[in-house]
């Protein structure tokens, strides 16, 4: 069954991405010699830049789940004007890209900032405090939707039970809301902390020097700058290593849980409110707004200047978005190809025996990129194609290829619900009348459709924003829109940049809801 | 007693209740679909109407579910999972769950009223579905609240322990001069239970009467065409 003819492509996609990412990997190693390992391993330069990732995720992580906490119990018991403005807001600032963001942060803090004319002092930005303002920025709301995504699990009798005991809300909080969120939480910390961990672009943009590097960085320098691939391959190492023991330590903290099955959902039901919750309701939704909403507010500002339209008109602007569009339409369709292998594959091994613990393999073998830093995979895949004899010009490739891994986790999450559910309910009409292949697609397609649309328009969107790997190679023809913001930011013209990243931002909504309303047959709101 | 007037809409189902329950036990009766469980979440305070509730002199309608005087027991998840049984009810005396010996004295009483002594240290988890409901009942006792709605609690139950729990609440709502209500399905149930009967018929109250009535129904009653559905003719 599984190896029948039909699942060929399948095999044949999750094959041709397997292959290339181990032989990007062999390629690496093969420039690595362990012996001078000693030597880096002495080197106090590593340990601190070790230490302050370290430090930096572990902050970036603890202060993003610490605001979300109060904000989504606030967001789930109360009804106010304007939450649904702010959970959309939450929305787009986890899709907006890291450069675009980066640009609000340094417009609303940077050198003759907002801040530095409202306060009369300068916001030490460059450093820890702004690379922790970005993380918080991005992160934050991520978790504020994972807590609330928490919070529909929790059986509506316990609600109900607690409105009728009159629990207060921070007996709620305590005894049922606490209860389904600690487990969640180590997973979520885990997620933030590898995110800032191998940030890339926030700590290259706000960095400011090699007094608060990330290995990531550290990296993206010892191949740009040095050229040490020896070097490389021990810090991506390192990280893989750092990464992979943070979750071992985290998942043994996961505490076991109680839980019934009833789901019944059914009206919002009123707690117990005190002045005390509604100061910290009040509190966590200012502390919120005043971290989210200024840089979007300086993203769309220079809308209404004359200098926009004066950067319309430069070529090099309509040039850099031409590359991002080249890259990110082919990269993002690689990224469903790769997806929907691995989906065909493991909805064929799930539910047969044995085949359970390999569907679930597979799934993960989508989320080598988490482990393994983008970065090392481009350099391994370079090198590659140099061992093979093919020159820097198809560094396209690397980068089509790089951003479509890189989307794949997410293109996954997008499709596998839908694609299970439909295995799980048809499986076994489908042997029965032997519906394969593309009969099977013909005839879910109306079902899958908008998975498949938001895992598309998630990889795009992902490419689109993407400053990592393009700043690696950064050679011609790969100029997309946000290195051409990155050039900007670097040399000050924060205006002009200003200018790019609402473009940027446009591209990425038109995009958005093309592809939504092109193959997800409908509208999508963001 | 317990009186109500109340008015609920929700899609095509419209609903308009009417009656005046004296202390004591009284059933509702009534085919799936007729709105039984809606009246109990109205008086609940779960959901929301129109009109008014009144006990003693006191308008309920306005307020929220844990100031109302009643205590619901509902089908299921009358428990919280991640508290023990003893934990279970002491949440019934103090949401803090930090008692006085008064208190703790008095969670002690209600587990032997349910006769779940040993079983205070274990978790819902652990219990037999009629356990768990004997939990939610000594949580009932502690919270001292006069009205007790009962939503088919015991329907899941065998038919032994069924009654048993039925005597349990039909003596406890005489000891403690209790307004208790109970949705049920089985006419046997109510004759019981004893008290009134309630029929509801799409959101109305049609007949209400004593429960007696419902061993030898005249043969125009309302419940007739109730009991011609629920159950065949012996």
């Amino acid at each position: 069954m599984i190896f029948s003819s039909h699942l060929r492509p399948a095999w044949l996609g999750v094959a041709v991405y397997l292959v290339i990412a181990g032989a990007a990997l062999v390629a690496l190693l093969g420039y690595a010699s362990p012996s001078d390992w000693g030597r880096y391993l002495a080197d106090p330069y590593t340990w601190r830049v070790v230490r302050f990732s370290f430090t930096q995720a572990s902050l970036s992580a603890l202060l993003s789940i610490l605001l979300a906490i109060p904000m989504a119990s606030c967001l789930f018991h109360r009804r106010f004007i304007g939450r649904q403005t702010l959970l959309s807001l939450f929305a787009i600032s986890m899709v907006v890209p890291t450069i675009v963001a980066i640009l609000g942060i340094v417009v609303v803090y940077g050198r003759n900032s907002w801040f530095t004319s409202l306060f009369g002092v300068s916001f030490p930005l460059y450093g820890l405090g702004g690379i922790l303002l970005a993380h918080v920025f991005f992160n934050m709301p991520l978790a504020v939707r994972v807590i609330l995504q928490a919070y529909q699990l929790i059986p509506d009798a316990q609600w109900r039970l607690a409105s009728q005991l009159g629990l207060s809300r921070w007996h709620v909080f305590r005894l049922i809301e606490w209860h389904y969120l600690k487990k969640n939480l180590p997973g979520l910390f885990l997620l933030i902390f590898m995110l800032c961990f191998s940030g890339f672009a926030v700590v290259l943009s706000l960095g400011g020097g090699p007094r608060s590097s990330t290995l990531e960085v550290a990296i993206y320098q010892a191949l740009r700058f040095e050229f040490d691939l020896n070097k490389a391959s021990y810090l991506s190492l390192l990280q893989v290593f750092i990464c992979s023991l943070v979750a071992l330590a985290v998942y043994k903290l996961v505490p076991a849980i109680r839980q019934d099955v009833s789901l019944y959902q059914g009206a919002r039901l009123l707690m117990r409110s005190s002045r005390l919750a509604m100061l910290v309701d009040f509190g966590s939704l200012i502390i919120v707004l005043l971290w989210i909403l200024p840089p979007f507010i300086a993203i769309f500002a220079p809308i209404v200047t004359p200098l926009f339209w004066q950067t319309l008109w430069q070529s090099d602007l309509w040039w850099s978005l031409w590359h991002s569009v080249r890259i990110a339409l082919p990269s993002g369709v690689l990224a469903l190809l790769i997806g929907l292998s691995i989906a065909a594959l493991a909805r064929a091994l799930r539910w047969r025996r044995g085949g359970d613990g390999w569907a679930q393999k597979l799934e993960q073998s989508g989320n080598l990129v988490l482990m393994v830093p983008s970065l090392v995979l481009a350099t391994g895949l370079f090198l590659m194609f140099r061992n093979i004899g093919i020159s820097i010009k198809h560094a396209y490739w690397i980068v089509v290829w790089v951003n479509a891994v890189m989307a794949l986790p997410f293109v996954l999450r997008a499709i596998m619900p839908t694609v299970y559910q439909q295995e799980k309910r048809f499986r076994h009409l489908y042997e029965q009348m032997n519906v394969v292949g593309l009969a099977r697609l013909r005839m879910e397609w109306s079902q899958i459709r908008s998975a498949v649309a938001q895992g598309l328009a998630y990889a795009v969107l992902l490419s689109l924003g993407d400053l990592g790997v393009v700043a690696l190679f950064g050679s011609k023809g790969l100029e997309t829109l946000p290195m051409y913001l990155y050039q900007l930011i670097g040399s000050y013209r924060v205006e002009q940049g200003a200018c790019v990243a609402v473009v940027l931002i446009l591209l990425c909504l038109v995009l958005f809801s093309l592809i939504n309303r092109l193959i997800g047959g409908r509208r999508v709101v963001v | 007693m317990l009186s109500f007037d109340l008015r609920y809409r929700w899609q095509d189902f419209q609903a308009h209740y009417q009656a005046q329950l004296p202390l004591g036990v009284t059933s509702i009766l009534g085919a799936s679909g007729g709105g039984k469980s809606t009246l109990l979440a109205l008086l609940g305070g779960y959901i929301e109407g129109q009109g008014s509730i009144q006990f003693e002199g006191q308008e309920l309608l306005s307020l929220a579910p844990y100031e109302r005087p009643i205590t619901t027991l509902f089908q299921s998840d009358n428990l919280f999972p991640q508290l023990s049984v003893w934990d279970n009810i002491a949440i019934g005396l103090s949401p803090s769950r930090s008692l006085s010996d008064e208190q703790k004295h008095k969670v002690h009483w209600a587990l032997e009223q349910v006769q779940l002594q040993v079983y205070a240290d274990k978790f819902p988890d652990q219990l037999s579905g009629g356990q768990a409901q004997r939990v939610a009942i000594a949580r009932v006792l502690v919270r001292k609240k006069p009205i007790l709605l009962l939503d088919e609690p015991f329907s899941a139950l065998d038919p032994k322990l069924r009654s048993d729990m039925l005597h349990l609440i039909k003596d406890l709502t005489h000891r403690y001069q209790w307004t208790t209500l109970m949705v049920t399905h089985s006419p046997a149930d109510a004759m019981l239970l004893g008290g009134q009967a309630l029929l509801l018929e799409e959101g109305r109250v049609v007949v209400q009467a004593d429960a007696k009535i419902l061993s030898e129904i005249p043969p125009d009653s309302p419940f007739n065409r109730y009991l011609h559905i629920s159950m065949p003719v012996k």
